[in-house]
């Protein structure tokens, strides 16, 4: 048995968890609004399977090398709390992604169809009202209709 | 938002929130564009972008989704994200809308 000192330093779990603090990271950087953020989920993805392979490499060492390798206990809690990152990130991006596919909705050179809601003040509008000219503002030339999932 | 007024552009948002907790949303977020109530997603639902309990509660809501729709309702860009943490981006938004003439 060589002494414990002449053992290599094992950095793999390390740069297992950065990565996957990177991949879980990545659901900040989705605030700002950047021409990148459809790269996001994929970054993401990307730095979760970077991490889980220095995770295996890692614990490889430690567990299966001990001899060459240094940090058994070590590695395997770096580890533990990597793994529960990626699962975190794993999570986001199924569940961020779980959208119908709306290919019946209308297309480009489509009509939409009419329609007649309440605004914030219980008022209903229609879609002729809201492309019509309004109190003092002259008729707008398109209108911009955002649907959102609400409960913010 | 000075920017869509400029284009001609007017937004309109629409959600299945009641028009108390819009108007909250308006209020905290300094919002002044209509913000519309559809409660039973009816006509989320006729615009084909129900997303079933897709609400924290189960609730059917809409799945994200935006149309540039021009005065004889024609549509004239539109963006359907994959992932709910992508949103539209307002400059894509508006190059779409300095295109109308």
């Amino acid at each position: 048995m060589p002494n414990p000192t002449d053992r290599r330093r094992n950095l793999a779990p390390w740069w297992g968890l950065l990565f996957a603090i990177g991949a879980i990271g990545c659901n900040v950087a989705f605030f700002v609004s950047s021409p990148l953020q459809g790269a996001l989920p994929w970054l993401s993805l990307s730095l979760a399977v970077l991490a889980l392979i220095f995770l295996v490499a890692g614990l490889w060492r430690a567990l299966g090398q001990p001899q060459v390798y240094r940090g058994r206990a070590l590695s395997v809690v770096l580890s533990v709390i990597a793994v529960f990152a990626i699962g975190l990130t794993a999570f986001a991006f199924v569940s961020a992604r779980k959208l119908p596919s709306s290919t019946a909705a209308a297309q480009v050179g489509q009509r939409v169809p009419d329609f007649s809601l309440s605004d914030t003040s219980g008022k209903r509008v229609s879609l002729d009202q809201l492309l019509a000219a309004g109190s003092g503002s002259p008729a707008p030339k398109a209108l911009l209709l955002i649907f959102y999932r609400g409960y913010w | 938002m000075p920017e869509f007024e400029a284009a001609g552009v007017r937004p309109v948002a629409i959600s299945v929130d009641s028009p108390e907790v819009s108007r909250n949303l308006a209020n905290k977020a300094g919002y002044t564009f209509p913000m519309l109530s559809d409660p039973d997603a009816a006509v989320i639902r006729q615009y084909h972008l129900l997303h079933l309990a897709g609400g924290p509660d189960g609730h059917d809501i809409a799945r994200p989704a935006e149309f540039l729709v021009d005065s004889s309702k024609v549509v004239r860009w539109t963006n359907f994200t994959e992932d709910i943490r992508v949103r539209a981006r307002a400059d894509d938004m508006l190059a779409a809308a300095r295109e109308l003439r």
